[in-house]
């Protein structure tokens, strides 16, 4: 338990007659970024809401940078920071007088507050913008001020709840290599995103939550295996030698994909369990035959198509009905 | 990348000059002061640069007061046989607290819907610098507001009669008064609200409508006397009527422990009643 | 997507300023914007009328046959003051959320939306004045010449309010801040409103101020009505041209500043 710097065991949490959460359990070890994944309504935002003490959960137990959400809130309110979907600082001050507050809030002496500010507005690249009001900011701007204004004193547990939902492409990056960063400093992280793509570059592993439990969990990698795992995509040049290539990939086709051929297809798709080795295989098959090739491709799923396939199944398996209300998400 | 190219990277020294607190527990009285001052120092900032709300709570009781005493001052003074002066400038500092507390009340629904209460409610700090830092900078705004419009009640001849402890009591009362709207207000937006996504600007229209109905029918509009028979007990026994009486006796001469002491009841009656259920209207506005 | 896309249809003038009026009209009923505006007429009434009654009694003998008669006209004007202030409010959150942008881009003449907002400041108005004058009623004011001057009243204070919110509209769309707009334009209406004769007569009011009290815009708008509602006692003044005509060189001064501004205010695109 001692190396965790955020366990999860079994929370469970109701707002009236919604269910948000159903008994949620998992693990993030020290200096780990873990992605949490879900659809709208799946029980990201109250577990992170659990996790910084705004909400208490009705069952269960989770522990903070090793102190109990519910009987040791102060402690894990020294421990993190949170940055919700929302920007919230304080419109009216500018960005230096913001974060020269939380500093000195979170105890920093004046000095060391404004020093501090400085450093922060210099590595967030707010340097023309800090004696304006965060209200004139744009987007981007907003954003990393939110973030510096967490990071003013070091956490052990980073709370982000959505940080780069409406930011332009740049201004995404430069936040994931800040996540980056505090995964080389040793502070563990935990991401709530709808951007599948997010999560895959950032996380180290990956909990797919939906309806309130955990459905799937695992690095990457391991949760596009789940789903099917690597394929390759060969095209043709005519689509007539189709059959002929079936004859000749026989061995690396299996039943159910020479199944799946239609009159219509232009292409075969068969699964490639060694990666590219399986690829070269087939191409250097398709040139002994001399069949000619428009297209060969070696494809991963991606994550949406995980995910879909994942969220699929679970509203698929028997879920109690639940009233059709929103559910803070 | 070697040490110096990682040192030129933006961000580096975000990550390792992390600066160190004193670590204290979250609610050891030590640190409720500067915390708390902290917060305060913040809602002042935010005063002063608010435009709408330096309007509302300075411009308009200024020239309220100017055009009030330009219409109504003369005639007063001839009933009275005093200046209408000593009526009129505690009506208006006392109308000047009411409008910013409900505005103050506002701008705190907005601070929750935008998320920032949650926020403040997740840092380290005291659970009670948050509730405190705002009826402290309820009472520095209503002083400052005060002082400004007796400054303007002194360019119009207003004076001081009893002394100056007695003007000292003078400027505490809209304070007071003030901060015990505060308290009034800020409970019926927590739990009006609703949504979070509604501010709640009917509360507001709510409260101009029943504080422009107590400017009416209090007795620093006219003399009690000039009312109606039948509406004469409702305006000398509201609120606003005995704060201004308090001050009326302070700075003209004439009774004051009476009506100071009705204002402290009123003002004592409000506290006790909304003050718990602030503490925790403020708890359940921070979190979920 | 298989539907069909509808042709785009020919816009017409009419229809989007019909529309657009009913836009900024239809929401009053439900979120509270007359319920407000009754509510203020009847307190603006009920706080000068009651504790200002016995008060001004004597100094209004001479002018008006009750303090009822004589201060309803105020009333008027505060009440469509307040719906003028209203639609600034309204054409300030507009200009603030960037609907007017939006309406920019899409094929509507640059005059529409703010013809619109004229309109619908029209229908304020008329709601207004309706709501003052049955406060007026309930604190004794009475017509007391034929229909076609209580027609005059109406339309007098009708026009007033058509140039006060033109000026109004014309200050929010600017000002961009809605919260702002409000108290700053309830200022004027404040100092305007009480230092004139609407509250009580130019005599009573310090020597120094009277010339001004006498001859601002809103005394001389309220001696207009006073004029053609008409009253009972003998020092009553008849709508005469010497009487009128201030009101109407005023009224069109407004006018002559407020409707180039907006005009040219609503054509430009920055």
């Amino acid at each position: 338990m001692a190396d965790k710097s955020v366990i999860v065991d079994r929370i469970s949490k109701s707002f009236g007659t919604v269910q948000a959460l159903r008994g949620i359990s998992f693990e993030v070890g020290q200096g780990e970024v873990v992605g949490l994944l879900g659809p709208n309504g799946a029980g990201k935002t109250t577990t992170v809401d659990i996790l910084s003490t705004l909400t208490r959960p009705d069952e269960g137990c989770a522990i903070v940078a090793g102190h109990d959400v519910v009987t040791d809130p102060a402690g894990v309110r020294r421990s993190i920071t949170l940055t919700g979907q929302q920007v919230a600082v304080d419109e009216m001050l500018t960005g230096y007088e913001n974060l020269v507050m939380f500093g000195r809030l979170q105890g920093l002496g004046k000095s060391a507050a404004r020093t501090r500010a400085t450093e922060l507005i210099r590595s967030f690249d707010l340097v023309d913008a800090a004696n304006r009001r965060v209200g004139t900011y744009s987007g981007g701007m907003r954003r990393r001020i939110d973030i510096g204004c967490g990071l003013v004193v070091r956490p052990e547990v980073v709370f982000l709840d959505e940080p780069t939902t409406g930011l332009d492409p740049r201004s995404r990056k430069s936040i994931w290599d800040l996540v980056t960063r505090f995964k080389e400093a040793g502070i563990a992280t935990l991401l709530t995103t709808q951007y599948l793509e997010e999560a895959d570059a950032l996380s180290d592993r990956i909990i797919v939550i939906d309806h309130g439990i955990v459905i799937a969990e695992g690095t990457a990698d391991e949760l596009k295996e789940r789903t099917g795992g690597n394929y390759c995509e060969i095209v043709p040049r005519d689509v007539n030698d189709l059959p002929a290539m079936v004859d000749v990939l026989s061995a690396l086709l299996p039943e159910r994909n020479r199944a799946a051929l239609t009159v219509s297809s232009d292409r075969i798709a068969m699964p490639a369990p060694n990666g590219a080795t399986t690829l070269v295989e087939a191409v250097w098959r398709l040139d002994a035959a001399k069949i000619e090739l428009a297209d060969v491709a070696l494809r991963r799923p991606s994550l949406d198509e995980v995910f879909l396939s994942l969220t699929k199944d679970s509203s698929q398996t028997s879920v109690p009905d639940r009233p059709a209300t929103s559910v803070p998400s | 990348m070697t040490i110096a190219q990682q040192q030129t990277q933006p961000g580096f020294a975000l990550l390792t000059n992390w600066a160190r607190p004193k670590t204290r527990a979250e609610n050891s009285p030590r640190v409720l002061i500067p915390q708390t001052l902290e917060q305060i120092k913040r809602l002042l900032l935010r005063w002063r640069r608010d435009q709408t709300m330096v309007i509302l709570t300075l411009a308009v009781p200024i020239f309220f007061l100017l055009t009030l005493n330009t219409v109504l001052g003369q005639r007063i003074s001839q009933i009275t046989g005093h200046s209408a002066l000593s009526g009129s400038v505690p009506m208006i500092a006392v109308v000047a607290a009411i409008t910013g507390s409900s505005a103050g009340a506002v701008a705190l629904m907005r601070e929750r819907a935008d998320g920032l209460l949650s926020r403040l409610w997740v840092l380290p700090i005291h659970r009670a610098s948050g509730g405190l830092s705002r009826l402290a900078a309820e009472a520095i705004r209503v002083f400052v507001t005060t002082v400004l419009i007796l400054c303007a009640g002194m360019l119009l001849g207003f004076r001081f009669h009893q002394g100056p402890l007695a003007a000292l009591a003078w400027l505490m009362i809209p304070v007071i008064f003030g901060v015990a709207f505060a308290t009034l207000v800020t409970t019926v937006a927590f739990y009006s609200a609703g949504r979070p996504s509604q501010p709640g600007t009917t509360l507001v229209e709510g409260i101009a409508l029943i504080s422009t109905l107590g400017f009416f029918f209090c007795t620093g509009f006219v003399p009690l006397q000039q009312y109606p028979r039948w509406i004469q007990p409702a305006v000398e026994h509201q609120p606003m009527s005995y704060a201004i009486e308090a001050m009326r006796g302070l700075s003209q001469g004439g009774p004051v422990a009476w009506p100071m002491t009705a204002t402290l009841l009123w003002a004592g009656g409000t506290l006790a009643v909304c003050v718990v259920p602030m503490v925790l209207g403020y708890r359940k506005a921070s979190t979920r | 997507m298989t539907a069909a896309i509808a042709l785009r249809p020919e816009p017409s003038a009419l229809q989007q300023w019909w529309v657009l009026t009913v836009r900024s009209i239809a929401p009053t009923l439900r979120n509270g914007e007359t319920a407000t505006a009754v509510a203020a007429s009847v307190i603006f009434t009920a706080g000068f009328y009651i504790p200002l009654k016995d008060f001004m009694g004597a100094a209004t003998q001479g002018i008006a046959s009750s303090y009822g008669q004589y201060l309803t006209p105020l009333i008027a004007l505060q009440g469509i003051s307040f719906a003028s202030i209203s639609g600034a409010f309204r054409a300030a959150t507009d200009s603030a959320a960037g609907i007017n942008r939006r309406f920019g881009s899409m094929p509507i003449a640059a005059l529409t939306p703010a013809a619109a907002r004229m309109s619908a400041n029209m229908y304020r108005c008329v709601v207004g004045l309706v709501i003052a004058l049955i406060c007026g009623h309930a604190i004794g004011f009475r017509f007391h010449r034929g229909p076609l001057y209580i027609v005059g009243f109406c339309l007098l204070v009708l026009l007033v309010g058509l140039a006060l919110s033109s000026l109004f509209d014309l200050i929010g769309t600017r000002a961009k801040n809605p919260e702002a707009t409000t108290p700053l334009l309830m200022l004027p209406q404040l100092i305007f409103g009480l230092i004139s004769v609407g509250v009580q007569p130019a005599e009573q009011f310090p020597g120094w101020i009277q010339p001004i009290v006498r001859n601002q815009p809103i005394s001389q708008f309220i001696y207009a009505l006073r004029a053609l509602a008409g009253d009972t006692t003998a020092a009553v003044s008849s709508p005469t041209w010497s009487v009128m005509t201030p009101t109407y060189l005023w009224i069109l001064g407004l006018f002559a500043i407020a409707v180039p501004m907006s005009a040219v205010s609503a054509s430009r695109r920055p």
